[in-house]
């Protein structure tokens, strides 16, 4: 049908049309003091219209397929690229010369019992449960997500590729002595057979547990040590800066900067799309562009911006394969680790904090001024070892500064399994706190 | 459209192994968004979402499914895939009423709007941000319209249709010195058409927006302080919002979860606290005719005079919580089952003049402009972003101070809101939660709270 449309819409006028499509199947349970309460499927077919017509790009999501709507949805098209105005580069991709080869387990969670998936969960809630004080677990929850991906334009690219994975949490309220805290430890897997439901309930108890009793600290300047997770979020938050659409709209800091020192000289950023240690690869993007990898930082230098078709032709150089759900984002983006263990790390910390949580990512986080002002919680580091657990304060500091002030980095690199961003345990120097 | 019979043949494969409820969610959206950047128009794109979400409940037990393949057969095979969860007797469904007649205030429909006419405001309106000053690098206008169409019908007998025209206009500016980069945004929206635009100074709030990156560009970081401070109108409602109006969601207050939970009647807040949720403010962006259950909004009463008055109740959280449900079950689209959720959610006028917020208060912080916040809602601990503030200083408005973050804790902070000014205003956002992302009204007069954790980069 796909074609049948590209025809269509080169009948119209359009000098060039692509299309791309995702089928999707997903499956969700959630289950409550031993019981299945949640149970969700779907299935959807969705198609992203792109088309040049007078030398404009754009685009349209369509989730109604019949050959009536694509038509009318195809003359909307051509009205909204009449309505642009600015002069730029409008590209539909003929392909890349070579793509990396991957090839990526395809574990069929559907084949699974449904069974199967409610034990793991019930298992998850009951190991959580057997924590004293764990109150209670709020829900547990397993998904799975299976999509797969055309690719098809005018140009001749026939490109496709197929996803699946599944991921489980448990969603914990610990109390001790009146202190409430909650925690939750989300694992994704490629098999089903990985899950670990006693191992994660561990961790979420661990962490969970970690937390009660947290003390309250006076507000002034501390030096600061993030946990691996948490610098990892921290680079989420910022990847916008090294964005080349960001760059294009004049919405980063860094323009003008490509080979310019803007970190120490041990910080190197890398976006890894074929990373042998990440949960996910890409071997292309949206826009049909073959990944590879690349260092953003290089040794504190900027190497440059992270480009879809359109900002890289606009730069003048060749994309880098970073168009994924319609803009230009990073792929498994991460900190290279430095060679000190954790302890080595806070060692030199007399007096101190360890960050281990961070809330308000959204909200306040400016990627155009650099400064982030970050709900937190995490422990005092006294005399170079971690100590008590610290209560609710606001960390806050400027995300170019500390590119400049890092005075350590960790060994202990860790990827978030769904996101791709990592990070080792960073310790930044002296950042702001708000506290009592 | 599927006629009335074919729901009722839906509804019944649904309920035929034991789901007492059974209920179709039929949706159609247009949603149109158009950008120019410094007098260009740089994109203009078309979303749709189109499809169905099929809901059983057997006691409280939900199973949720959605497709947009919206043909009978689909949808009739969805129900039976997902009825096979449940065994138990066949249930009964009713015959499908009348709908509740409404009226949608609407003058320029998007689709009537011819796109030069946008483009052109567009244009005229970037343009103007990004000459406001030499220091402005980059001034942007977006244009957001939608027009969501849905019907709802449950076994219980309910059939309600809906359309819910949205539009809003975003202003952004970025401002540039030697000393680094800041940006400015404001969004004020509607539920209305295109006639939305003629009702908004536009000029004005293309100024203000470049006049506020330049002011919070040239300000010095506040240092972290525990301190008195006055939250201005209409998006400072965002406080109340993550402190309070997310722990009263029956979704947090049914597992007992909230601090809220289990405390109607009782002291909560101050004595000159007193809040609503209401879904029924004609033409609000957070409001709407039909919550997406079927059932009428209302305003209802949260807190009045310090004291918890009432939930937000969605129909399967009520189940659990033997309450009746309120007209606040909302989803983002038919790809989410419906909870409860806000409307437009606001702090009622107090009596307090809001010069007199400022003159009684010593030393604080005015927090002008606010951006967004979260909240855990099972430990209350919640936080929000001063975009743009001041300092107080002797009962006067001092210097401005960059980016602040506010924190604390719900059930505290509303026993420290000691003034509450007369001038009630609502602002737009967008309210993430477990039903998607949809629109709501934060809202309140200029309040004035004491002992807050505010927390920035001075030194």
């Amino acid at each position: 049908m796909y074609e049948k449309w590209i025809k269509l819409g080169l009948a119209k006028g359009l000098e060039d049309l692509e299309i791309y499509a995702t089928r999707s199947r997903e499956l969700s349970l959630s289950i409550y003091e031993g019981k299945v309460e949640e149970y969700s499927k779907s299935s959807l077919h969705e198609v992203s219209l792109r088309g040049i017509y007078n030398g404009k790009f754009t685009s349209i999501s369509a989730e109604n397929l019949s050959d009536e709507n694509i038509d009318k949805l195809l003359n909307r098209l051509i009205e909204n690229a009449k309505s642009m105005t600015v002069e730029e580069p409008a590209i539909i991709y003929e392909g890349s010369k070579e793509y990396p080869d991957l090839v990526e387990p395809l574990f069929d969670f559907e084949a699974v019992p449904f069974e199967d998936k409610v034990n793991y969960v019930l298992k998850l809630e009951e190991e959580l449960k057997n924590c004293d004080e764990v109150v209670q677990v709020e829900s547990t929850n397993y998904g799975e997500t299976f999509v797969e991906t055309n690719l098809v334009n005018s140009k001749g690219l026939n490109l496709s590729r197929t996803k699946s994975y599944a991921y489980g949490y448990g969603f914990a309220v610990f109390q001790r002595d009146g202190d409430i805290k909650t925690s939750y430890k989300v694992k994704a897997e490629l098999d089903f057979n990985d899950f670990d439901p006693v191992k994660q309930a561990e961790e979420t108890i661990k962490d969970g547990t970690s937390k009660l009793g947290g003390l309250e600290i006076p507000s002034g300047s501390y030096p600061v040590v993030f946990s691996n997770e948490k610098f990892a979020s921290l680079l989420s938050a910022f990847s916008s800066v090294f964005s080349g659409q960001a760059a294009h709209r004049k919405m980063s800091a860094l323009i003008d900067k490509e080979g310019e020192k803007i970190a120490l000289d041990n910080i190197t950023i890398t976006d890894d799309p074929l990373y042998e240690g990440a949960k996910f690869r890409y071997g292309f993007d949206d826009q049909g562009v073959a990944c590879r990898t690349k260092n953003i930082i290089e040794n504190g230098v900027f190497k440059g911006f992270v480009h879809d078709l359109k900002t890289a032709a606009i730069f003048g150089v060749e994309p880098t394969g970073n168009s994924f759900n319609g803009r230009v984002s990073m792929t498994n983006f991460f900190l290279k680790p430095g060679d000190k263990t954790f302890d080595e790390l806070i060692a030199p910390i007399k007096d101190g904090l360890y960050i281990t949580e961070l809330q308000g990512l959204h909200a306040g986080v400016q990627p155009i001024s650099g400064s982030f002002n970050l709900q937190a919680s995490g422990f005092k580091i006294i005399n170079g070892k971690v100590d008590h657990p610290v209560k609710m304060i606001v960390v806050s500091g400027n995300f170019f500064e500390i590119l400049n002030s890092i005075e350590g980095l960790g060994n202990d690199l860790h990827l978030s399994e769904l996101s791709g961003y990592g990070s080792p345990s960073v310790y930044v120097g002296k950042l702001a706190i708000g506290g009592k | 459209m599927i006629t009335k019979d074919k729901i009722s043949e839906i509804l019944k494969a649904g309920v035929s192994t034991g789901a007492d409820f059974a209920e179709i969610f039929i949706e159609s959206t247009v949603d149109n968004s158009m950008r120019a950047m410094s007098g260009e128009i740089e994109s203009a794109t078309t979303y749709e979402s189109f499809g169905a979400g099929i809901r059983l409940i057997q006691g409280i037990d939900e199973v949720y499914g959605y497709t947009n393949d919206v043909s009978f057969e689909s949808l009739k095979q969805l129900a039976t895939d997902l009825a096979a969860s449940f065994s138990g007797k066949p249930g009964l469904v009713l015959p499908l009423g009348d709908e509740r007649p409404y009226t949608v205030q609407i003058k320029r429909r998007m689709g009537d709007v011819p796109n030069e006419e946008r483009a052109a405001i567009l244009k005229k309106i970037s343009k103007r941000i990004s000459e406001y000053s030499p220091k402005i690098v980059q001034g942007v206008m977006q244009l957001l319209e939608g027009e969501q169409t849905v019907m709802i019908a449950n076994n219980k007998g309910v059939y309600q249709t809906d359309f819910r025209p949205y539009i809003r206009a975003s202003f952004i500016a970025v401002a540039k010195d030697e000393t680094g980069m800041q940006d400015a945004y404001s969004g004020p929206g509607a539920r209305a058409g295109f006639e939305f635009l003629s009702t908004l100074n536009l000029e004005e709030l293309a100024d203000d927006v470049a006049e506020t990156a330049i002011r919070i560009l040239g300000a010095d970081r506040i240092k972290p302080q525990i301190m008195t401070v006055v939250i201005n109108n209409g998006f400072g409602g965002v406080i109340f919002h993550e402190a309070c109006g997310h722990p009263l969601e029956a979704s947090s207050v049914s597992k007992g979860l909230s601090p809220f939970a289990n405390k109607i009647g009782e002291v909560v807040a101050s004595e000159v606290v007193t809040a609503y949720d209401d879904g029924t403010l004609e033409g609000a962006w957070g409001g709407m005719n039909s919550d997406d259950e079927g059932n009428a909004p209302r305003k209802n009463l949260l807190i009045e005079n310090g004291i918890l008055k009432g939930y937000l109740v969605d129909y399967r959280n009520g189940k659990r919580m033997n309450t009746e449900p309120n007209g606040s079950s909302r989803r983002q689209s038919y790809r989410y089952s419906p909870t409860s959720r806000m409307n437009s959610t606001y702090i009622a006028a107090g009596e307090s003049k809001f010069e007199e917020l400022i003159s009684n208060t010593e030393y604080g912080l005015f927090a002008k402009q606010l951006g967004g916040g979260s909240v855990n809602p099972a430990t209350g601990e919640f936080n929000f972003a001063v975009m743009e503030g001041y300092m107080i200083r002797d009962g006067k408005i001092a210097e401005p101070v960059k980016g602040a973050m506010l924190i604390g804790h719900g059930a505290e902070v509303l026993m420290n809101i000691d003034m509450v000014a007369d001038n009630l205003l609502l602002a737009q956002g967008m309210c993430g939660a477990s039903s998607g992302s949809i629109p709501v009204d934060v809202g309140q007069p200029a309040i004035r709270v004491l002992n807050m954790t505010v927390g920035g980069g001075g030194q």
